[in-house]
């Protein structure tokens, strides 16, 4: 009975720290979508980005953390740049360009990968710090995942403590909710809008970083982790952080469960939570607009 | 002004070169001519759903590999189900579930629609997949009949060319006829000014019902027949390379025009086999079209050469 227990919050912890992981790529792509009304699908391509650069630095540099700190912030000027001189252009031609050319984004980012890169996995080392496990309830526990959720959970604070505690998060705020009157009131929104589009490709970033160790690098990565964020900001509601930060909770141990009790559908699961979320509710658990 | 000689004219020349294409081409044009045409229509149907319903399908694979699953099942397990049925039966059951899923789809619109498609398509390529005593899973569906159709053999290539085109142009001319019908004009409105429509009286539900199903309707009938035409079918059809494939073919033509899908299956299906051959990441090219088109043709190819003139 004790190990079935202990089974039970090792998988539950298995399925917090990808939620986690889950929780940042998501918020990034949850914020532009809420400010811009853009779907970025090359948000999945940040994130890839994040673990690759990460490799290189690793590499170059050997030390991880330095990676950790620099390889987001590269990730996040990326996503400025793209806002800037690919996104803006095509802003009066609607969502429907917008989101073309985000398609366009991914398939050059991945393909580049490749390029660069190989198509072989590519093998992180957890650095040496963390690469030992704790012992949680009795059941021996990897260090690094828990390293993850702490980690997450500090990012979860900052984003919390800069949307609702500072002008430029009132602003962020405010501009999702109505993008005009907040321009009109005499923001500079292309220019809010760039710097979300930068914090939001810096959050997939950071999340690619941590998740070189946990999932190891690889050119599938992206298209992976972009279902999963899909499912993450319908089921919480599009633009809503609230919503993304619990969605990501649900699907992390919806996953994490899954192919604990049944593998062969897990993969199931996330589509019909889905469909089910834009079928009954299409705002999702939080959100405010459909 | 064109006259109309020059109309009859062109249309001679194109209805030349149509006959002649089996004996002038060599066997590999053939085959890919055969896939352009096949293509052409489902690239229609995407277009249709954003251009006249104002809809982006992000999930359109589904119905064009449940027509094709559905036809192979067909002439696999029905015995003596002729090539024509065949096609009907894929193209049936593709607008049925295009039916089904859109009574959920019509409530919704913009990136939710897409999401929502998009949602569908990964459940369908997920039971397709896993369901691998009926569908073959990750090995396919291979070596099922290519029955005769009146007595002519599609097992040679000029033939099936030529049914092909006929079957597909007849579907082309039906999306367009739609266009002119009073229901095409009410689903054009739809896209100009939904509320407006609505207050007017029309059932707007109901009209993008119809526009979805038959937009699965002759998306399945395009999967039947490329079904027929590789004479093997994998998850490759249904899954979402198939659905981006679809939007790069009518973006790159041009979504607003009725040629537009038409050249893009063209394009794509000749850039992916000449790209392929020489360089394995043809798809980092596929992807700097796609933000080159965005950005300096939003209308596609067709737009750049409507503008020139």
């Amino acid at each position: 009975m004790e190990s079935m227990l202990s089974t039970f919050i090792i998988q539950g912890l298995h399925g917090l720290a990808y939620g986690m992981l889950l929780f940042l790529v998501s918020a990034g792509l949850t914020l532009v979508f809420g400010m811009m009304g853009v779907l970025n699908i090359a948000h999945a391509s940040f994130y890839m980005l994040g673990a690759y650069f990460s490799y290189q630095m690793l590499k170059m540099v050997g030390n991880f953390w330095v990676g950790l700190i620099v390889c987001p912030l590269a990730v996040g000027c990326l996503g400025i740049l793209m806002e800037r001189f690919l996104l803006r252009r095509v802003h009066a031609g609607g969502h429907v360009q917008e989101f073309v050319i985000t398609f366009g984004i991914l398939f050059v980012v991945n393909e580049a990968v490749k390029w660069i890169w190989g198509t072989e996995p590519l093998p992180v080392p957890i650095p040496a710090a963390l690469s030992g496990s704790v012992i949680v309830v009795g059941s021996v526990y990897p260090a690094y995942r828990l390293f993850i959720l702490f980690f997450s959970l500090a990012v979860l604070g900052f984003l919390a403590y800069i949307l609702m505690k500072t002008r430029l998060g009132i602003t962020v705020r405010a501009a999702v909710s109505d993008r005009d009157m907040v321009s009109a009131l005499g923001t500079n929104t292309p220019f809010v809008f760039m710097l979300v589009m930068g914090i939001g490709s810096w959050l997939a970033g950071l999340a690619g970083v941590i998740a070189g160790p946990f999932i190891s690098t690889y050119p599938g990565m992206a298209l992976e982790i972009l279902v999963d964020c899909f499912v993450v900001t319908v089921t919480g509601g599009l633009g809503s952080l609230l919503g993304a930060v619990v969605a990501s909770f649900i699907i992390g141990q919806l996953s994490s469960f899954g192919i604990l009790f049944i593998p062969r559908f897990a993969i199931v699961f996330a589509f019909l939570l889905m469909a089910i979320v834009l079928i009954i509710k299409p705002s999702g658990l939080f959100g405010e607009k459909a | 002004m064109r006259n109309k000689n020059s109309y009859i004219a062109t249309a001679i020349v194109v209805t030349a070169l149509v006959l002649l294409a089996p004996s002038l081409l060599p066997k590999f044009q053939l085959r890919m001519l055969t896939e352009i045409i096949i293509l052409s229509l489902f690239a229609m149907t995407w277009k249709m759903l954003l251009n006249e319903g104002g809809l982006f399908s992000f999930g359109h694979a589904a119905y064009f590999g449940l027509g094709a699953y559905a036809s192979v099942l067909g002439w696999l397990h029905i015995k003596g189900l002729s090539f024509l049925s065949g096609v009907l039966l894929g193209g049936l059951v593709a607008g049925l579930v295009g039916l089904i899923l859109g009574a959920f789809l019509v409530r919704l619109s913009g990136t939710y629609f897409a999401l929502l498609t998009l949602a569908f398509n990964q459940l369908i390529w997920a039971i397709v997949w896993k369901w691998r005593d009926v569908t073959g899973g990750d090995d396919g569906l291979g070596k099922f009949p290519k029955p005769d159709l009146l007595g002519i053999s599609m097992k040679d290539p000029g033939n099936f060319y030529f049914v092909s085109f006929t079957i597909i142009a007849l579907c082309l001319f039906l999306c367009w006829y739609f266009t002119k019908t009073p229901l095409g004009n009410v689903v054009m409105s739809i896209k100009s000014n939904e509320e407006r429509a609505k207050f007017i009286g029309f059932n707007v539900n109901a009209s993008k019902l119809v526009l979805l199903a038959m937009a699965g309707f002759f998306s399945g009938i395009s999967g039947a027949l490329y079904a027929q035409f590789q004479e093997f079918i994998a998850t490759s059809t249904i899954d979402a390379g198939m659905s981006t494939n679809v939007l790069f073919m009518a973006f790159i033509g041009g979504t607003g025009y009725f040629w537009g899908p038409i050249l893009g299956s063209g394009v794509f299906v000749y850039l992916s086999e000449y790209l392929s051959s020489f360089t394995d990441r043809w798809e980092f090219i596929f992807g700097l079209i796609f933000i080159v088109i965005v950005l300096f043709a939003p209308q596609g190819i067709l737009g750049i050469v409507k503008q020139k003139k």
